[in-house]
């Protein structure tokens, strides 16, 4: 089973929520039993997750039925879902019963209903699936990008050995869970927790409310795991001050830590007898793809560290070659069995097989240094990190697109998103439209107007002109 | 500009509202876009704007547009 997950005692305790809903590894696999029960065949899904115990269950019951899930947040804009909906034409939906079903993903007929979620199917025809594809995730969470990540059985057991490997998990971990299970990096924390048989600390709960304190402290969690942002969230509550014995392991992944808010930690797990771990990854390679050993966080802070247990990280130049000195910069690229099978645009494309060949081009201009430790530098791609979340330009621009008549184009660092336009009265409505589906605050998208952008001859935006 | 205006400012930048949104309903509960991102945007510019430090308790407190208000004031700032 995947995981060997049959392997682990069933009466013991693999989530528990802060809503105070727990289950055990048993649980997991008789609810995989029920959905294969349910369903007609191995089916396409979608999963609209919240972070509690239940969303545990249905998303890893899940896979282990033999069908595909994309998982979603639970709250993704709905006309974001419909869109998606119209799509990819899941056979089924399941999503909290709190949350009414809209009209545009159907009011299809209820087949089952446990741990606060419900399954309904919507009549939706067969899909075409690859028989190696396991789950699929959107390449961007806050935009509900139609682009999706298609990942295989085999991402899922590679990514949980390495990572279980790195942190050296035990069934005695009890990571605190506050990234959403529709983020690779909270999913992949899942997999690696559960192949340890550890019990995953869940919560919904904002780091600004006082029920995540009193769950971390109450639960006595081993170990926390946050983006650059959670880490600003830990500092403002002046979290180096509090008593908190178990907790024992601090990761951070999402991207570039400020440097002062790094050694901050670094140093304050040192001198605490606490491991500080900087991750990189992305869900092209089901989460991570290179770590820093504790024991460098000081000397070599700021860097990504090294390629993860069984993978390989490598630079190459412009023309694609590999580049083998050190010093060096260039394209980083990943190889190792937890790189995903590629995209998917349309439903035909779920049938795709694996099109990377287990390497991966990650996108990232990287410097590595004398001793072989990677630091990111820059970005190829059009998309940006901010407060941990991948917000994709294009999609951006197509959600500006549909709220005005006038041109515009998106870019942005990774603290802020520019949306430029050739009409100022239009301004608003742009920046509300981007508000409402990216949930950003308001302060970090900036409108600046622009006489006409500038075009190549084929009539495309050149983005580096914008500035 | 008064305190109030400065406040209302805040709101404004960080949710993208006018002014005539705001009130005693404009809260966590009642929003669902605030969220910790926008809970610590407001408490990282009312810092900043009154020149005041709040405690982690006002930080997880400042969860609506009147607590916030009764939490700077409790700081010395007159509304």
């Amino acid at each position: 089973m995947l995981l060997d997950l049959d392997k682990i005692e069933k009466e013991r305790t693999a989530v528990l929520d802060s809503g105070g809903r727990s289950l055990v590894y048993g649980d997991i696999i008789r609810l995989g039993d029920t959905i294969r029960a349910a369903v007609s065949g191995r089916s396409l899904m979608f999963i609209l997750t919240e972070n509690n115990a239940g969303g545990v269950a249905w998303v890893m019951a899940s896979i282990l039925s033999g069908n595909v899930p994309l998982i979603l947040n639970a709250h993704t804009d709905p006309e974001l879902l419909a869109n998606l909906c119209g799509i990819y034409r899941p056979q089924y939906i399941c999503r909290p019963c709190g949350v009414v079903s809209s009209a545009e993903t159907g009011n299809g007929e209820t087949v089952a209903e446990t741990f606060g979620y419900r399954l309904e199917s919507t009549g939706n025809g067969p899909c075409g699936l690859h028989p190696e594809l396991s789950h699929l995730l959107p390449t961007s969470g806050s935009t509900g990008s139609p682009k999706l990540v298609r990942h295989k059985y085999d991402n899922i057991e590679a990514s949980a050995l390495n990572i279980s490997t790195f942190f050296r998990l035990t069934e005695q971990d009890r990571p605190l869970m506050v990234l959403p299970l529709y983020y690779t990096m909270g999913l992949s924390m899942v997999f690696s927790h559960l192949k340890a048989g550890a019990t995953i600390l869940i919560t919904d709960l904002s780091m600004t409310d006082a029920g995540f304190w009193k769950f971390l402290k109450e639960e006595q969690a081993t170990s926390f795991t946050g983006v650059p942002f959670s880490y600003e969230i830990l500092d403002k509550m002046r979290f180096t001050r509090m008593k908190l014995p178990s907790l024992t392991l601090l990761t951070q992944g999402g991207g570039k830590m400020p440097p002062e808010l790094n050694m901050k930690f670094a140093e304050y797990c040192r001198d605490n007898g606490k491991r500080w771990v900087a991750t990189y990854g992305q869900s092209e390679g089901t989460a991570r793809m290179a770590w820093l050993p504790e024991e460098y966080a000081i000397s070599k802070a700021g860097s990504i560290g090294i390629a993860v247990p069984n993978g390989r990280l490598s630079l190459r130049d412009a023309d694609g070659n590999e580049i083998t000195g050190s010093p060096a910069t260039g394209e980083m690229c990943y190889s190792g069995r937890n790189v995903t099978m590629g995209y998917a645009t349309t439903r035909a494309d779920l049938a795709l097989g694996d099109e990377r060949n287990g390497f991966l081009p990650t996108g990232d201009i990287a410097y590595r240094d004398e001793d072989g430790f990677y630091y990111i530098k820059g970005r190829m791609g059009r998309f940006l990190k901010i407060f941990g979340n991948r917000i994709g330009l294009d999609e951006c621009e197509q959600i500006v697109r549909a709220a005005v008549t006038c041109e515009c184009a998106c870019t942005g660092s990774d603290d802020r998103l520019v949306v430029w336009l050739t009409d100022t009265g239009q301004a608003d409505a742009a920046a509300d439209a981007l508000v409402r589906a990216v949930r950003l605050p308001a302060n970090v998208i900036e409108t600046r107007i622009i006489e006409s952008l500038p075009r190549n001859e084929a009539g495309k935006t050149l983005y580096s002109k914008l500035n | 500009m008064s305190n109030i205006e400065i406040y209302n400012g805040i709101f404004t930048e960080v949710f993208g509202v006018s002014a005539d949104a705001l009130g005693a309903s404009f809260s966590k509960e009642n929003n669902d876009q605030w969220d910790s991102v926008h809970q610590l945007s407001l408490v990282s510019l009312a810092e900043d704007r009154f020149d005041i430090m709040l405690d982690p308790e006002d930080i997880l407190g400042f969860t609506s547009y009147e607590k916030g208000i009764e939490i700077i004031r409790n700081q010395g700032v007159e509304f």
